[in-house]
């Protein structure tokens, strides 16, 4: 890149990450943060405290990661017959009765994208913090995927949340939810969180300090 | 407080910059969240440390039911594990189960501890286990007495009738065939249900069958050392000498069999029997009764007749009264005399009859067998039943028997006999038909027919009436000639008769042995045989040898 982009940072304005409206930074320091005059969103110069949080929230849910894949997600007792899945299971248990398509969807949405967004959160992590400037393009398209994509996971916990609701005929067929439903909604919740409490102006900004 | 953007007119120029500080450097307190998760999931991992109880390796004949992940263990429906793999041995004999259990079962397992899989069975007394026919089977455990932790167990095919914890006592019975009994079989004091079979094995010998019973609290206190137990099983048919014997129980061991047990008769009670006593199973209670006298003394009999209708176990008495019984009959060829020999070895108790007696051998006996043979102790069989023709042996004195003895010979000692009474009868009654056989009855019967005819045709004839007038006649002549011959004759016969006295008198003595007249006749008769006998010599070789008479005899 030849020519020096124009950024709010660098002139002294701010940008209100709700409705995009630039002002003067003015007398706003890290302490006293600014509201947006035009809608009332607090503004940032970049999200304060980004790394570290991403960071917390990314450890949180990889903690969380290994319960929520380890204990049953699902037990259901048929005619006194208690069976407990686990996402694993589940997912084995379409696949052996020739359901590939939920499997696949199973698959995808409970154990890859969680896994993929924690894989991708620290990827972005390192390299801000090692200033990297190698394809800062195609890091924040990686970046915007992994929110938009992050709320698909909850699908394993509705599906969970509604044959616990549905399947209620007491000693013939029952469902209830295991503990690691808690601890997977924990963790499609934190990566989310961390997905947001990352800021993607970062991966430009090594760029500018790189092109200085 | 902010005024409007921008009216505050241009930023002069000598106004300082704020001081940013790099937010890394600032402990956030966003790291309490990653603490809490790192609390929640070291709890978590700490208690399922703690929590896990030992796993256990149980091996099964089969994994009928079995799920690895879905079987449970269960102790009185408790639930204290899961099965976690199931797999075969290695020798692919039986399957090893692997299971998790509890905590809490830690202290449960011993080397003692059974298992065994729960499923519906459906027995000849009971219907078991039916709610796994809808909750799937599970492992049931027994932890039995508590002992050094172990983790490997051999799986029970068979649920344990009797479970740790319930009071009472094992026993062991000794038997020579299972009959009906099986697992699970009654056990019976008085008609009382007071246990249960709860397994039986062949015996290491292979010889007889040991069956493990437990008699259960409080009726384990009346299993005595001398207590005895014998099988009720099924129904008893017995075809004996006695006649037809059908006996039952209750109606539940026509199906599963049963033992009772019981005190002899007349007999104190022992001491109280030990855990794992061995006892001997009669087979039926006659058969306890009976082996009740330790001392057994064999004899051999042997009978002439047939022995049809007398069997190994055939009774002994003497005098109705049984003493023993028959154990063994043989038919024997002895090829020096070629004749047939029966012995019949036959068991008597003599216990039965001197009671009180320290015996320890049949040579005890010796004397008195001798004295009771001597005063007419005999053996004879006997027809025990009309009906079947069963037979029997009975003993009795008989003091006008022939005298006779015991011959003690090896092994046994031989014991004098008399026909039996039907078959002395019998013997008697064919004597005298053989006899009969031999009268020529058809010849006397035509020899009195025809003597009957000649007489009738006499009787019929004119001349009869004739011939008695004549008769008369002469009988009147005879009593005329008889009375003169007494008057006339007899004197002088009298006179003759001692004539002839005299006559013989002297003639006597010239007869006499020693007499002069004797001699000379018998040397003369001696004289007349000589010349007789060279006479007959004579004419013999003159017959060989005619030309002898022309030129002598010859030198030769």
């Amino acid at each position: 890149m030849n020519t020096l982009p124009v950024t709010a940072y660098h002139t002294s304005a701010i940008s209100c990450l709700s409705c995009h409206l630039l002002c003067r930074r003015g007398k706003m320091v890290a302490r006293m943060p600014g509201i947006c005059p035009r809608c009332g969103a607090r503004l940032h110069i970049r999200k304060k405290n980004s790394i570290s949080r991403t960071w917390a929230l990314i450890l949180t849910a990889m903690m969380f990661y290994l319960p929520a894949n380890i204990l049953p997600i699902t037990h259901l007792s048929q005619l006194g017959v208690v069976q407990s899945d686990t996402i694993i299971s589940g997912v084995i248990y379409f696949f052996e009765t020739g359901m590939w398509p939920i499997a696949l969807i199973i698959l995808i949405a409970s154990i890859f994208i969680p896994l993929l967004k924690l894989i991708v959160l620290i990827y972005l992590l390192i390299s801000v913090q090692r200033r990297s400037t190698w394809r800062p393009r195609e890091r924040t398209r990686l970046y915007r995927i992994t929110e938009v994509v992050g709320r698909w996971s909850m699908v394993d916990i509705y599906v969970v949340t509604i044959l616990v609701a549905l399947i209620k005929l007491g000693a013939v067929a029952d469902i209830d939810a295991g503990p690691a439903a808690l601890f997977f909604s924990a963790v499609v919740v934190i990566t989310m969180l961390a997905a947001m409490s990352f800021d993607p102006r970062l991966i430009w900004d090594a760029q500018e300090s790189h092109d200085e | 407080m902010m005024s409007e953007p921008g009216s505050m007119g241009p930023l002069p120029d000598d106004l300082p910059e704020p001081v940013v500080r790099s937010p890394i450097n600032k402990i956030s307190l966003v790291w309490i969240i990653p603490l809490l998760a790192a609390i929640i999931g070291g709890w978590l991992a700490y208690r399922s440390v703690t929590e896990k109880g030992p796993a256990i390796t149980i091996a099964f004949e089969s994994a009928e039911g079995l799920e690895a992940g879905q079987t449970k263990i269960k102790y009185k429906e408790v639930e204290l594990g899961k099965v976690v793999k199931i797999l075969l041995s290695s020798d692919r004999d039986h399957v090893l189960v692997k299971a998790e259990l509890d905590k809490q079962a830690e202290g449960l397992l011993s080397e003692k501890t059974r298992f065994w899989v729960v499923r519906a069975r459906v027995g000849a007394t009971e219907v078991k286990g039916l709610s796994t026919l809808f909750s799937g089977v599970y492992i049931a455990m027994d932890p039995g007495p508590p002992g050094p932790p172990v983790d490997h167990f051999k799986g029970l095919n068979t649920p344990p009738i009797v479970t740790s914890g319930i009071p009472g006592r094992h026993f062991i019975l000794v038997a020579e065939r299972r009959s009906s009994l099986d697992i699970g079989s009654p056990v019976y004091y008085r008609q009382i249900k007071a246990g249960e079979v709860v397994a039986y094995d062949l015996a290491p010998d292979g010889q007889t069958i040991r069956f493990n019973i437990f008699v259960r609290a409080p009726y384990d206190q009346n299993v005595f050392e001398n207590t005895q137990f014998w099988n009720v099983s099924g129904f008893d048919f017995s075809l004996s000498a006695r006649g037809i014997q059908l006996k039952t129980e209750t109606l539940s061991t026509l199906l599963m069999g049963g033992i009772a047990f019981s005190l002899p008769e007349d007999s104190p009670s022992g001491n109280r029997a030990e855990e794992e006593t061995v006892f001997t199973l009669f087979e039926n209670v006659e058969a306890s009764r009976v082996k009740h006298y330790a001392f057994k003394t064999r004899w051999l009999i042997y009978f002439n007749g047939s022995v049809r209708g007398l069997a190994p176990g055939a009774p002994v008495e003497f005098r109705g009264i049984p003493i023993g019984e028959v154990v063994d009959i043989k038919l024997v060829f002895d090829e020096e005399t070629v004749a047939f020999d029966i012995p019949v070895l036959i068991e008597v108790e003599p216990e039965r009859v001197l009671s009180g007696q320290s015996l320890t051998g049949i040579e005890d006996l010796k004397p008195i067998m001798d004295q009771l043979v001597a005063n007419g102790l005999r053996a004879r069989l006997e027809t025990g039943n009309l009906l079947t023709g069963q037979k029997l042996i009975e003993f009795d004195i008989h003091p006008d028997a022939p005298p006779d003895n015991i011959v003690w010979e090896d092994p046994y000692p031989r014991l004098p006999t008399l026909p039996g009474r039907v078959e002395a009868i019998t013997s008697q009654i064919v004597g005298i038909i053989n006899k009969l056989e031999r009268l020529p009855i058809e010849q006397i019967a035509a020899d009195l027919q025809a003597t009957v005819q000649n007489t009738k045709k006499l009787s019929g004839s004119p001349a009869l009436p004739r011939a008695l007038d004549q008769l008369n006649d002469v009988l009147d002549n005879l009593q005329r000639f008889v009375d003169s011959l007494t008057s006339d004759v007899t004197p002088e016969i009298l006179k003759t008769l001692q004539q002839v006295q005299n006559s013989l008198t002297s003639a006597r003595s010239i007869l006499d042995s020693d007499a002069d007249l004797q001699f000379t006749i018998k040397t003369a008769m001696d004289e007349v045989t000589k010349s007789a006998r060279s006479l007959r010599v004579l004419t013999e070789y003159l017959e060989h040898h005619p030309e002898a008479f022309i030129f002598g005899k010859g030198e030769k």
